[in-house]
């Protein structure tokens, strides 16, 4: 090292003649002051009095670290347009009903690729991809083997082929070969699974059963349901399932479970009860799925509150012995059967969430759905304490969720309908900011569940927010995340009318244009009315008139919309307003034309334009137009007119006859 | 390559050889296949006609604009030093190019721009609106997956529309 050398250097010149008799005895002696590793050893020392040097710890960075730290630099733009759609104004939705039209368009697109790419296979097998793309090779859609056999029934079995596999199954049986119990345990769940039909293929028409598919979807539009319950299938008598279970030599739990969770699933409450006392009596122990789907059945078993809860607690204890272990799904189960007890749930879902914590069981956006659903009955306004949503949400923030649980999606809607409900805006922001927490988004559901989370936020926010911030949410969510529907429109503009921004209306008519909702013709008399109740600056007239005419022309374009007097009145009052008096003049005409009559205030209204306007060959037509509609103002008007303007004597002669002419009438 | 071989001059003097060998009927002749030629100064130009002709910016300029006034359509890496690639990336070109003019039949306003980043084709195309929104998307969810699965890569599109052609002059 150098430094040692240096000192010996140092050591030798300076004390030179001292050294050379002693050097032969110091390296004589081991001499160990100058070999380097002493030398380090001090240097080491004299380092480690100063303070420790700690060597932290290989961080390990995930490969996307770079790309998830530039996206968490950019926010969500308001401006664009959804992710999912070309980015370009004529290929964008403007409304809810075009929104879902594309994507269900981009999706049909995507499924008729896949059916070419599934039917010719030969075209797309060249593999290139380096690493190997599973995804992206044809899948195998056709059956290869034809021949009876066990393997040919596995193939069908995951090709999802139900009848195609139950056939198999009855020739295997014919046949007198038998079926391993794997193989039937998995052909039971496949035909319960899919309840016996074979799932729907894309591209593929539903063939069979169309007559009682369209009798249960009659049945079900009925009821009021939304498009995906016409799908439910329901559980026929005897079916494959039935018959293939009962042909068994010997029935494990396995197979008990696929029938019992078919059956739950389908809409065979009792049967999957009678099936659960058949596995008890042959001492068999079920595992939790068949307990979970049973204890969601249970509230169509029974019908009073206190039956429920007692079959509820049997199952469990009957879990209990069978030493199952309950996971989040049962208590969510659990729960959700409550929802439909009545009074005795208040008692009991506290219970349930004790014995959850009890267990070490994280409850999911499902659970607090339940629970919102027990404490909070919808459409009772009152004194709700908002005490039990206020703590859970305080627990919950800037937690992030992942979905656990189907139910979960409901979680956020019913949250801000309570908000709305107790119109309590702080909570309606906490809510929001939860949703804004990391991936919680997903957790907001399909478009229709969206469009209603957003729909009760933006009403709240217009009853209770000062009309500033409700634009800035306005800009911020519409049309982006929420196409509004008529009432939330409606909303607006009382929020609007409240706050005295009536200047802003012109804006929000073309945003309803834009939105849609042009047709209803409610929400049109509605802005025409605030529109024209009071007197504004001259800017604001020249805009409301402007509007007015554009209302005017979108009645005419459409067929299904009728003009009605009180909207007439209101577009030639605001066209008077801005001394439009030829448009106003037209829409006297279409009075006419629609056979509605004009209010005399509307009228006087229109003479003293054409005074201050200086017309009066339109004031002598005015009382001419009055006169033909027989209404009893007209000698007043007559008299105004003849007093007030400079006319011909041609027209005071018309003028004059029109003051007589009524009481002649009369008689 | 082509281009030298096959200038209609050397054509000539092979054919006369190939004939004349043929006279001698020596069995050491071969012959010359020559593909159809398109010279360097006949190339992606629209001649001048009437006036009545309209064209786009593309297509008014000549190639030899490439790179001055006009850019490229198809975008890659395999032309650089010491990258493979590029016979392969030029056949896919022109199979996109005759399938997005083959699904969007009369639609296409313009040439197809084809941009590969990553592993990523972006198909970048001008349309007219012809066709309403809805039936445009399925073209698009079609044609992506289709391409996606043929390419092994992930196939995306961007579409851009107009009312008409974008007209830079008449010839």
């Amino acid at each position: 090292m150098a430094a040692p050398c240096r000192h010996v250097g140092h050591h030798i010149k300076r004390n030179g003649s001292f050294l050379r008799i002693n050097l032969d005895q110091l390296f004589a002696s081991r001499g160990f002051r100058w070999t380097s590793a002493l030398q380090q050893q001090g240097a080491e020392v004299h380092k480690e009095s100063k303070e420790p040097i700690v060597i932290p710890r290989k961080k390990s960075w995930s490969s996307e670290a770079v790309l998830e730290a530039l996206a968490s630099t950019v926010h969500r733009d308001p401006t664009a347009y959804p992710y999912q759609f070309q980015d370009d104004p004529y290929l964008s939705p403007r409304t809810s009903a075009e929104f879902k039209l594309f994507s269900l368009s981009q999706e049909s697109g995507r499924a008729a690729a896949k059916y070419f790419i599934n039917n010719n296979p030969k075209f797309f097998t060249k593999d290139f991809a380096e690493p190997h793309i599973p995804c992206l090779m044809p899948e195998s859609v056709a059956l290869r083997l034809e021949e009876v056999s066990e393997e040919a029934l596995k193939e069908r079995i995951t090709l999802r082929k139900v009848s195609a596999a139950v056939e198999m199954y009855d020739q295997l049986l014919q046949a007198g070969t038998s079926v391993s119990m794997e193989t039937t345990q998995e052909l039971l769940d496949l035909i319960c699974l899919y309840c016996d039909k074979n799932p729907v293929q894309e591209g593929e028409p539903e063939v069979e059963d169309a007559e009682e598919a369209g009798e249960e979807t009659k049945r079900r539009k009925h009821k009021g349901r939304r498009a995906a319950d016409h799908l439910r299938t329901s559980w026929k008598e005897n079916n494959n399932a039935e018959r293939i279970f009962n042909l068994l030599p010997e029935k494990d739990s396995r197979c008990y479970s696929a029938l019992i969770r078919g059956m739950v699933k389908h809409g065979a409450y009792s049967k999957a009860f009678s099936l659960y006392t058949d596995l008890l009596n042959n001492r068999l122990s079920a595992d939790v799925h068949t307990f979970n789907a049973l204890i969601s059945a249970v509230p169509d078993i029974r019908d009073k509150f206190n039956e429920r809860w007692d079959l509820i607690t049997e199952l469990l204890n009957q879990m209990n012995e069978q030493k199952v272990h309950p996971n989040l799904l049962t208590f969510n189960s659990v729960l959700k059967a409550l929802r439909r007890c009545g009074f005795l749930a208040k008692t009991y879902a506290p219970q349930t969430l004790n014995e959850m914590k009890a267990l070490g069981i994280a409850p999911s956006l499902a659970t607090y759905d339940h629970i919102l659903a027990v404490f909070y009955k919808s459409g009772s306004s009152g004194p709700n304490n908002t005490d039990i949503i206020q703590d859970m949400l305080t627990e919950l923030e800037g937690t992030s969720f992942t979905c656990q649980d189907p139910h979960d999606v409901f979680f956020f809607s019913s949250a801000m309908r309570i908000c709305l409900d107790s119109k309590d805006l702080e909570l309606g922001y906490k809510v929001h900011s939860l949703v804004e927490v990391g991936d919680n988004w997903r957790l907001l559901g399909d478009s229709y569940q969206q469009s209603v989370f957003y729909g009760r936020f933006f009403s709240l926010l217009c009853m209770m927010e000062h009309i500033d911030v409700v634009l800035k949410w306005y800009s911020r969510i519409i049309p982006s995340l929420y196409y509004p529907n008529p009432q939330g429109m409606r909303d607006l503009l009382q929020a609007l009318d409240t706050d005295g921004r009536l200047d802003l209306l012109p804006t929000i008519w073309k945003d309803i244009k834009t939105l849609g909702h042009d047709n209803k013709v409610d929400l049109v008399e509605e802005l025409l009315s605030l529109m024209a109740r009071e007197e504004h600056s001259p800017e604001v007239q020249e805009s409301f008139a402007a509007c007015a005419l554009d209302v005017k022309s979108v009645f005419d374009g459409r067929s299904s919309m009728e003009w009605s007097t009180s909207s007439l009145s209101h577009v030639t009052t605001l066209l008077l307003r801005a001394n439009k008096l030829q448009q106003a003049w037209d829409m006297l005409l279409l009075f006419k034309a629609k056979n509605r009559v004009p209010s005399e205030v509307l009228l006087n209204n229109f003479l003293s334009v054409c005074q201050s306007s200086g017309a009066p060959k339109r004031a002598v037509e005015l009382v001419q137009l009055a006169a033909a509609f027989c209404l009893p103002a007209t000698p007043v008007l007559a008299k105004t007119a003849l007093a007030e303007f400079q006319l011909t004597d041609e027209q005071r002669s018309i003028l004059s006859e029109f003051e007589a002419a009524p009481e002649k009438e009369t008689e | 390559m082509a281009a030298s071989l096959s200038s209609s001059g050397s054509a000539r003097l092979m054919t006369a050889l190939a004939r004349s060998s043929m006279l001698h009927n020596s069995f050491e002749s071969r012959s010359l296949h020559v593909t159809a030629v398109c010279c360097k100064n006949r190339a992606a130009r629209i001649r001048i006609g009437k006036g009545d002709r309209p064209l786009t910016y593309e297509q008014a300029h000549h190639p030899h604009q490439i790179a001055h006034r006009k850019g490229w359509l198809s975008q890659h890496t395999s032309n650089l030093k010491g990258v493979e690639g590029a016979a392969e990336r030029t056949v896919e070109d022109v199979f996109i190019r005759r399938f997005m003019f083959g699904t969007f039949h009369g639609c296409l306003a313009n040439e197809v721009v084809i941009k590969r980043r990553g592993n990523m084709l972006v198909v970048c195309a001008l349309m007219l609106q012809k066709l309403p929104p809805q039936k445009f998307y399925f073209l698009i969810g079609y044609s992506e997956s289709l391409l996606s699965h043929f390419y092994k890569c992930p196939v995306k599109l961007d579409i851009q529309t107009l009312q008409d052609k974008a007209v830079y002059k008449y010839l």
